[in-house]
């Protein structure tokens, strides 16, 4: 076993490396970088110079110094080959240093850190409610299977799997946010939150997270309800809950103390994953809010071509997905005395 | 699980005819008296081939033109010079039919032509109707829905029903598509894995996991955003990584049915590799293809969704759900702008979800055995 999980989190580095080698080489060999950004916006400023001090000359303006392409590209490192290039960065990155934000102009590490908490906020209260609710309503749904209740919440969970979170968020800010206006239309925190009260600054807050909360829950609604219910009835059907009402013991007992223990195995094993979609943030339900966390700041740094952000952005996120899943697999072999890796 | 029904199944079981049916047969019987589950497939399978002959309900340009004795048929020409059918004063331009159709009738001549029920493009800007409110101003776009743009117009002008309904055959062919390609992809290396193990399953296990480590969605967008990706080129995008979830099911049906006695019996026959592939073991392995292919849609048109929201999807190549839904979120003051997309979507993927259901429950059931 312990053997099993040192060979894992050694497996991780190869793959870190080619995860991030496949990304370092789409972006740098798709066009529109931050070299020909740089290049274009001084022919452009050029041309304005140009238009206005001569009275609007075409062809002048075109060309760009030799010499000053040359200083660009040693700027942007492109004066190497692609493979030297990956290892400059890479060394970079083993002693701690993304580079420096094109758009920020601060280092890539602190923009990115700047953004961990508003994400890590959402995710957290959105992870811990989804559970908080699901947990209960799947054992409800398993314990009272084709009742009333059952059925009539099923429909709750068909209109889970049919609505996207981002999709329903707009909908909701649109509602009552901007119709009704019991909520602020999106954003983390009202503008001058820092000058408020110390209880005006936590109903501020609230006030902005019950929105995207429910749509962060939306996301994980469905599926963990169904899966803890089908994981519940598959255990009530095991021999072991036959000896065990066969001994006697109360149905509560069976089902609380023997059936449900081993029916939370997959809602337990899929925490590791769950916790690397905590620590991401979701894109598109941040874009609906405008709530500034990593999602966003993935979506700025694509809007913006800031090759350095991306690249950080990419090991952040490589990283939390691998430790998530030898994390899982660690879960996995921990609740389940069954399982043995080798 | 379902495969080794299959197999413990000597004839299945007889009918009142007295033929015995297939597995596939008895599968698809039990699929369509799942009523809600059947139905949902009846009316999304209507929907979308109604959607490829929809150029004939919704459109701007006329089905027949009977024109000083003789017959046009514009809905099928790309361009037709307006002077051709007598609209002098607009001379090479397009014709705009509605017009022409409004000058017939005046003229009250021997000249007709027949209109889609609901004669407008969904790229097309209205620049006829003017709305006036109570106080003499003239409205501006969007135009809230009407008895002319049932719902409404957008920001452009573009009408919102017809851009919801070509929305539609956009999100599910695209879906289709990517998924078909994906699953294809997928059964072929997650088969190949599975079948010949070793040294290739050991390999194709370390690309697997690198490659669904790679932050795709984040990808996807870095490259979209730079090279704005038609229709095809951006289901290729996905599909490059889309794969990986039907490979691993398939590599794993795959190593499951190669170690069943059928299998030994036909390598002992002398079959070949790929006689045992594609005709012993693919048709014992499709439950996963089959019961997953809905939410695999579901996926797609979200995708799409998701895509076009972001602004990084077709950008404006076609209409999109996506586009209307970032449009209606720019314009949260006109709800009929967000309701529209949502509304559609919600329908067509609660369908999907009905659809999956059934399937699930046809091609893979659990029986749920309790004893109080």
């Amino acid at each position: 076993m312990f053997q099993y999980f040192i060979r894992r989190i050694l497996l991780m580095i190869p793959t870190f490396i080619a995860c991030t080698i496949v990304v370092f080489l789409i972006i740098e060999i798709t066009p529109g970088g931050p070299f020909d950004q740089a290049i274009m916006s001084a022919q452009q400023q050029q041309q304005v110079s140009e238009s206005g001090g001569s009275g609007g000359s075409d062809k002048g303006g075109q060309q760009i110094p030799e010499e000053a392409k040359e200083a660009l590209k040693k700027y942007f490192n492109l004066d190497k080959p692609l493979p030297l290039r990956y290892l400059h960065w890479f060394g970079n990155v083993m002693t701690g240093d993304f580079g420096e934000s094109y758009k920020y102009s601060e280092p890539a590490i602190t923009v990115i850190a700047s953004r961990f908490p508003v994400s890590i906020y959402f995710g957290v209260i959105g992870f811990v409610l989804g559970y908080a609710v699901c947990i209960p309503l799947g054992l409800y749904k398993a314990i009272k299977h084709n009742s009333v209740f059952d059925i009539s919440s099923s429909l709750l969970v068909f209109i889970g799997y049919a609505i996207p979170g981002f999709a329903f968020g707009a909908l909701l800010l649109a509602v009552f946010g901007r119709q009704l206006g019991w909520f602020p239309i999106g954003g983390f925190r009202s503008e001058g939150w820092e000058y408020l009260g110390t209880w005006d600054k936590v109903v501020d807050q609230l006030h902005h997270t019950v929105l995207p909360i429910i749509c962060y829950m939306i996301g994980s609604f469905a599926t963990l309800t169904v899966i803890m219910k089908n994981s519940l009835m598959e255990n009530l059907g095991q021999d072991y809950v036959r000896t065990a009402f066969a001994k006697g013991l109360t149905e509560r007992r069976v089902i609380f103390v023997h059936a449900l223990r081993n029916s939370l195995i997959p809602i337990v094993t899929g925490l590791g994953h769950a916790f690397g979609l905590l620590l991401a943030g979701s894109l598109l339900i941040e874009k609906t809010f405008g709530i500034p966390g990593i999602g966003m700041l993935q979506y700025e740094t694509v809007l913006n071509r800031d090759y350095t952000v991306i690249m950080a952005l990419t090991v952040i996120g490589v990283t939390i997905q691998l430790t998530g899943n030898i994390f899982s697999d660690l879960l996995y072999a921990t609740v389940d005395p069954r399982i043995r890796f080798r | 699980m379902a495969s080794s029904i299959a197999n413990s199944t000597p004839a299945g079981t007889p009918t009142s005819q007295g033929k015995s049916l297939s597995l596939l047969q008895r599968r698809i019987k039990k699929f369509k008296s799942l009523k809600r589950g059947y139905y949902s497939f009846l009316i999304v399978l209507g929907l979308y081939a109604f959607s490829f002959i929809l150029l004939f309900f919704i459109n701007n340009k006329a089905l027949i033109v009977h024109y000083n004795g003789e017959y046009y048929f514009p809905v099928f020409k790309e361009y037709i010079a307006a002077k051709t059918l007598g609209m002098t004063e607009d001379g090479e331009a397009p014709v705009n039919f509605r017009k022409l159709q409004a000058k017939f009738e005046q003229e009250n001549g021997a000249n007709w032509l027949v209109m889609p029920p609901y004669p407008w493009d969904p790229d097309e800007r209205d620049q006829e109707t003017k709305i006036v409110d109570e106080a003499g101003e003239t409205v501006n776009y969007p135009y809230p829905p009407s008895s002319t743009h049932w719902l409404g117009t957008d920001p452009s002008g573009r009408d919102v029903f017809a851009r919801m309904a070509y929305g539609f055959r956009v999100s599910i062919s695209f879906a289709l598509l990517l998924t078909i390609i994906n699953y294809s992809l997928g059964s072929a290396l997650g088969g190949l894995m599975g079948y010949y193990g070793k040294k290739i399953d050991l390999f194709g296990q370390r690309l697997l996991e690198v490659w669904s480590n790679i932050p795709f969605f984040f990808l996807v967008l870095i490259v979209s955003s730079i090279i704005q990706p038609s229709f095809i080129i951006l289901i290729f995008l996905l599909s490059l990584f889309g794969w990986i979830g039907m490979s691993y099911l398939m590599r794993g049906e795959f190593l499951r049915e190669k170690a069943k006695d059928y299998v030994s019996a036909a390598i002992s026959l002398g079959a070949s590799d790929s006689q045992i592939i594609f005709k012993h073991i693919l048709p014992n392995s499709l439950t996963p293809i089959i019961a997953t292919l809905p939410f695999a849609i579901i996926g797609g048109i979200s995708t799409l969704v998701g895509l076009d929201y972001l602004g990084f999807g077709l950008q404006g190549k076609l209409p999109s759900w996506g586009e209307m839904l970032q449009i209606g979120n720019d314009n949260k003051e006109h709800l009929w702008l967000l309701l529209s997309p949502i509304g559609a979507m919600f329908i067509t993927l609660l369908l999907m979800t009905f659809i999956g259901e059934a399937l699930r429950e046809a091609f893979d059931p659990k029986e749920y055995s309790r004893l109080r």
